[in-house]
């Protein structure tokens, strides 16, 4: 699932500057993340300006149909803005650009993604939709995602007291992955062959956005 | 040389590390290389050691070689992927370079360019998979090399002393699987750990060098055991190099304690592989004390 | 409808490889996520079993599960599920799912699918627009086109040569990001930023890993705080939260309808002409679920006809017009203390003061102090979780001894050895009075819950507080509780002291389309219209929506001239939402936030198909219409009207 962080202050103001804007708040995703304190405190200062010419929050602006009839009702606003300011993930910002062809659209924020693809709850495991899935050979914990390295063939030699190189909060993945073959005991998956990651965007498996 | 041909003569084999610098010139490094390491066997040259950028080992193991010295060419999986990879092996053969340790490396986030992208399109047991493609004349990709294929002697790492050491075993035998002929460990310090190691890493049948780190001072045994893997200083020896602080600081508790090890663990290995850290030129006595 | 599914069956042979080492074998299928949500079964289940069986395997059993991912509601649906003697576990979902099941199960656990490897993520839409959530949005210098999905190179600083008729060299059925991202910054006379911007370069350290690990854990502890499910909208309780009560000026007339409590509407016992006075019964109690209505002013009865009525569209309702003297009615004199009261004499108190649930459902209150099963504990329900509403926190901070008065004549009446006031950590300053005036009651107890909605709802609440679960169809009192509402719980205390019945109420004006929002004591019957006017009226006239109680559960007013009654603890005037109702996608959200743990999306659909034995199956009767999964709802599907249909439905199928 996608998530929002605000792009620093300095950076919004930068390309705001001396612009009129109209600036649009999606919280669709609030129940996973939204940094919905910070984004106001920033934007009542862009206010105080006197350049903003209306604030819309709304949800689901990657949504362009809803996205259209809610915009509707502010045109007036975005028409006086030199420019638009969207804060949501680059999803909400692509759909608005798209409508608003003719507008300067900027994003507010930055993407990042939790793992979890359903609902409002994030995982503690993902899945890095490699399309070759290697949970057979590890007992069920995903190697692309549980080692920083996405290591496919077994441990690296960087973990520490069975934490990850990367970082000591962390534990190994392989040392789960061993831990957990031992429990079920199929520690015989190690023996399978060297596994080579094929990383083909032609593949079979490839969804259908491509 | 490969030094592969030496364990199957059962010598034990001595080799010793060297890091390249961060800039273009690297006759520093040869001429300590020529001084200090004449007498061993082979030279790794270190890809990139940390994550942090220098220059590259290839160049480096190409100079060595050109000095008359037999380097092993490092190669870690962080910064190329499989294109890079093959390619730089085809470039290492072409030199007449015949050893390669193949590593995974550390993860980018650790060195000097935290913001760079960590490829890891291959990791080591599928670069050792790799080389032997295409030392039977195939590339990754099936594709036929053209003419007399590469061949390397193929060595690999492995961390003795791990926390883990199960899961360590069990990646071991992965890259025995994958194609290595020789391994060389992480730093040993705890002899007994390593001799342990070993009674079960026979079972794979091939040569490990095990690796020795000469210490430098107790501050530096105290950094390595909060913060490298696979490595853990015993408190007596941080006792030992604590004791006389000149006799640490000219090198001589260090080297003896390495030399300790190394013979303690001699009858248990096919040889000794040295990572001096800067500390080349104590290397010719090391091996003098260790009896080697 | 672009189609997200995540997973695709691994191919024959290796699935025959895979089964060649295992036996005796329970299959979990996912019903997949983000696509067309049909109510057909999904083919690769039984493709699966048929292979199974071709290899001679026997299998235990299967099941088919939506949204295997959801941890909690996979584990409850797993656990009898999988028999004795099965030997291994295949699981087909994406990586998420198998690894959801691995976690749960003790025997090894199979991937029968493989996840689909497509790039960028989509947002809730199933649009082609996608993010690869790099952490570093670059759509300020590309015209809003993300040069990291859309180009195969994911290229930052232009186009490379590899462009062949505008389209991509990886796909010539593409076009060539970089392409479409020039023309649209030429077209907006960008090119000159375009080109004196630095030297653009990734960074990848940006996608922070501890960030995103450490957030996971704190969104999943707070989602799954004291009961499953739940949202937490956007407060804006700022507006009215430390305004003080006022007294609203007297209404002229007063429009008292006969129904303002769940049961039978009041029978009227007063005739056109007639004087009454405040406190004066007006409509009798009509039966065991019924309560009395009593005149909120004195003065004369000038209509008994059908009025406007917020929840109900029309009621049969008393008009009166106020003398303005207030001239109380004989009745309405003060009852002995609590301690001196029998539980009986409380119960009969309460039942004649027309007293019922303030908090909206009105209930009359006088059924629950007589639970037909043994109570322990009394929870106040002082947690406001609706958005906006600030009635009940006035009314904690303003009157706070009668609300501790009220608790202790529920105790006595039901014999309840505690009682609980759960407030939300929202109110830090009603939380630190309230243990400071229950600090001399050993019986008494506050307890702070964090904030998240529908807390209020009671069969929340007793899960937050005592960890019971009130079975399905059944009441609080089945696990030994019953709940009361701040502003019941002081209307108690004015019933048993004062003797005043259930005349006025606490009411918050707000919304940012009021002038000027407020909290008010208002008398039962007065005009919302009047109301809202005396707040300075709306700021504007359209694109405005007033709804009585708060901005989830609260009904919409299409006239304002309604009347406010027992249950009414809110007018609101917000902006107008402008939405139509898309097509389900399977996003999986309302199953996630539905804090009775149903499937919100099943009604919608069988709402549609007009499948009341479905939403029967699916338990529709237990949805409490909180609104949670039509808030949720990325596809604006207007869940609890379609809810409700299914309820009636149901109810007719007896």
């Amino acid at each position: 699932m996608l998530i929002t962080q605000l792009k620093d202050k300095e950076t919004i103001v930068s390309l705001v500057d001396g612009k009129k804007v109209f600036i649009i708040n999606c919280q669709g995703c609030k129940e996973v993340y939204f940094p919905e304190k910070e984004a106001k405190a920033l934007q009542d200062e862009l206010a105080a300006s006197g350049n903003v010419t209306g604030i819309m929050t709304t949800d689901y602006i990657c949504n362009p149909e809803n996205m259209e009839l809610r915009l509707k009702t502010h045109m007036g606003e975005i028409e006086a803005a030199d420019a638009v300011l969207v804060f949501s993930c680059g999803v909400g910002v692509q759909t608005v650009a798209a409508y608003l062809e003719d507008k300067k659209v900027y994003a507010g924020c930055d993407t990042c993604r939790l793992p979890g693809f359903q609902g409002v709850t994030p995982l503690e495991y993902d899945c890095g939709q490699c399309g070759e899935c290697y949970l057979n050979l590890t007992g069920g914990i995903c190697p692309i995602t549980a080692c920083s390295k996405s290591l496919v063939n077994g441990q690296c030699g960087g973990a520490k007291n069975g934490m990850c190189e990367v970082d000591p909060d962390m534990e190994c993945g392989w040392e789960r992955i061993y831990r957990r073959l031992k429990e079920i005991g199929r520690l015989d998956a190690l023996k399978c062959p060297t596994q080579v990651r094929n990383y083909a965007t032609d593949k079979e498996t490839a969804g259908s956005n491509r | 040389m490969k030094i592969t041909e030496l364990f199957e003569r059962g010598e034990f084999v001595v080799s010793a590390e060297v890091g390249p610098p961060k800039g273009c010139h690297a006759e520093h490094v040869i001429e300590e290389a020529k001084t200090y390491l004449s007498g061993i066997t082979a030279v790794n040259v270190t890809d990139n050691q940390s994550s942090v950028m220098r220059l590259g080992s290839l160049a480096v193991c190409k100079a060595l070689k050109d000095e008359g010295l037999t380097p092993i060419y490092q190669l870690t999986c962080r910064d190329r992927n499989r294109i890079a990879l093959q390619s730089d092996l085809l470039s290492a053969a072409m030199f007449g370079i015949e050893n390669v340790l193949a590593l995974t490396g550390d993860h980018t986030s650790l060195g000097d360019h935290p913001q760079a992208k960590p490829v890891f399109d291959l990791d080591s047991v599928s670069l050792l998979h790799t080389i032997r493609q295409l030392e039977e004349g195939e590339d990754l990709g099936g594709n036929k090399l053209v003419g007399e294929p590469p061949k390397f002697a193929k060595g690999a790492v492995v961390s003795p002393c791990s926390d883990s050491v199960d899961a360590q075993l069990a990646k071991m035998e992965r890259k025995v699987q994958a194609g290595a002929e020789y391994f060389q460990t992480q730093a040993v310090f705890e002899p007994e750990k390593f001799i342990r190691f070993m009674e079960k890493a026979k079972q794979f049948g091939k040569p490990v060098q095990v690796g020795i780190i000469i210490p430098k001072s107790a501050g530096m045994a105290k950094f390595m055991n909060a913060n490298v893997a696979g490595i853990h200083v015993p408190d007596e020896m941080i006792e030992e190099l604590k004791k006389d602080k000149e006799k640490t600081k000219a090198g001589v508790t260090g080297v003896e304690i390495a030399a300790r090890i190394i013979k303690e663990c001699k009858p248990y290995c096919q040889g000794v592989h040295i990572m001096a850290l800067g500390w080349e030129s104590k290397v010719p006595d090391l091996l003098k004390l260790a009896e080697i | 409808m672009e189609n997200y599914t995540k997973y695709k069956l691994k191919g024959r042979d290796e699935l025959a490889s895979l089964l060649a080492g295992t036996d005796k074998l329970f299959v979990v299928a996912c019903n997949k996520c983000f696509k067309e949500f049909e109510t057909v079964d999904e083919p690769d289940c039984d493709e699966f079993e048929k292979l199974v069986s071709e290899e001679g395997k026997t299998i235990t059993g299967s099941a088919k599960v939506d949204f295997l991912c959801n941890k909690i509601q996979t584990e409850r649906k797993l656990q009898d599920m999988i028999p004795e003697g099965t030997e291994h576990v295949y699981v087909i979902s994406c990586g998420l799912g198998v690894q959801t099941v691995a976690d749960m199960v003790d025997v090894p656990v199979y991937a029968a699918a493989d996840s689909l490897n497509y790039r960028g993520h989509h947002g809730m839409a199933l649009t082609k627009k996608s993010c690869d959530a790099c952490a570093q949005c670059y759509l300020n210098v590309t015209g809003g086109i993300c040069p990291i999905v859309d180009c195969s190179k994911s290229l930052v600083n232009g186009q490379c040569g590899g462009a062949k008729n505008g389209k991509c060299e990886v796909d010539a059925d593409r076009d060539c990001a970089w392409e479409k991202i020039y023309q649209k910054l030429a077209q907006q006379g960008r090119l000159e930023e375009f080109l004196n911007q630095p030297v653009q370069m990734r960074d990848y350290s940006r996608a922070d890993h501890k960030f995103v690990t450490e957030y996971v854990k704190s969104v999943r502890e707070n989602r799954l705080d004291g009961y499953y499910g739940g949202v937490h909208p956007t407060e804006r309780k700022e507006f009215t939260e430390h305004i003080p009560l006022q007294r609203f000026p007297e209404p002229e007339t007063v429009v008292i309808p006969l129904s303002m409590h769940a049961g039978a509407p009041a029978n009227p016992v007063v005739q056109v002409g007639d004087t009454v006075q405040v406190g004066q019964v007006i409509g009798e109690s009509a039966g065991f679920i019924s309560s009395p209505v009593h005149s909120s002013v004195s003065g004369t009865v000038t209509a008994i006809e059908n009025h406007g009525h917020a929840t109900r569209g029309e009621c049969l309702s008393v008009v009166i017009r106020s003398d303005g003297k207030n001239t109380l009615h004989e009745s309405v004199k003060p009852h002995k203390d609590v301690e001196d009261l029998t539980p009986d004499e409380i119960v009969d108190i309460v039942r004649e003061a027309g007293i019922v649930g303030m908090g909206g459902a009105g209930f009359p209150t006088s059924v629950k102090l007589k639970p037909a099963k043994p109570v322990d504990t009394i929870l106040l329900n002082g947690c406001e979780c609706e958005p906006l509403l600030t009635a009940d926190h006035r009314v904690l901070l303003e009157f706070a001894d009668d609300v501790v008065y009220g608790l202790r004549a529920i105790l006595k009446a039901v014999g309840a050895e505690k009682g609980v006031i759960v407030i939300e950590d929202n109110k830090p300053d009603a939380i630190e009075l309230m243990k400071e005036k229950t600090a001399g009651f050993d019986n008494m107890e506050v307890v702070v819950a964090r904030t998240k909605y529908p807390q209020g709802a009671e069969k929340m609440l007793i899960k937050r507080v005592t960890g019971r679960k009130v079975p399905s169809g059944g009441l609080p009192a089945d696990v030994g509780c019953v709940v009361s509402n701040i502003s019941t719980t002081k209307a108690i205390a004015d019933a048993i002291r004062t003797g005043m019945p259930l005349i006025e109420r606490v009411v918050t004006v707000t919304g940012e389309k009021v002038k000027n929002p407020g909290n008010y004591i208002v008398k039962i019957g007065t005009n919302t219209k009047d109301l809202i006017d005396y707040c300075g009226g709306l700021t504007q006239e359209d694109e405005v929506t007033v709804k009585a109680g708060g901005p989830m559960m609260g009904f919409v007013l299409s006239d304002l001239n309604v009347p406010i009654m027992k249950g009414s603890n809110g007018i609101i005037a917000v902006e107008t939402d402008h939405t139509v109702e898309q097509p389900c996608i399977k996003c999986g959200r309302c199953m996630d936030v539905c804090p009775m743990e149903l499937s919100p999306l099943y009604f919608a659909k069988y709402a549609d198909e007009e499948n009341w034995q479905g939403m029967k199956d699916k338990n529709v009767m237990d949805c409490i219409e909180c609104r949670c999964c039509e808030y949720i709802c990325s596809s604006k599907i207007p869940l609890v009207a379609k809810i409700k249909a299914g309820k009636n439905a149901v109810r007719g199928m007896k």
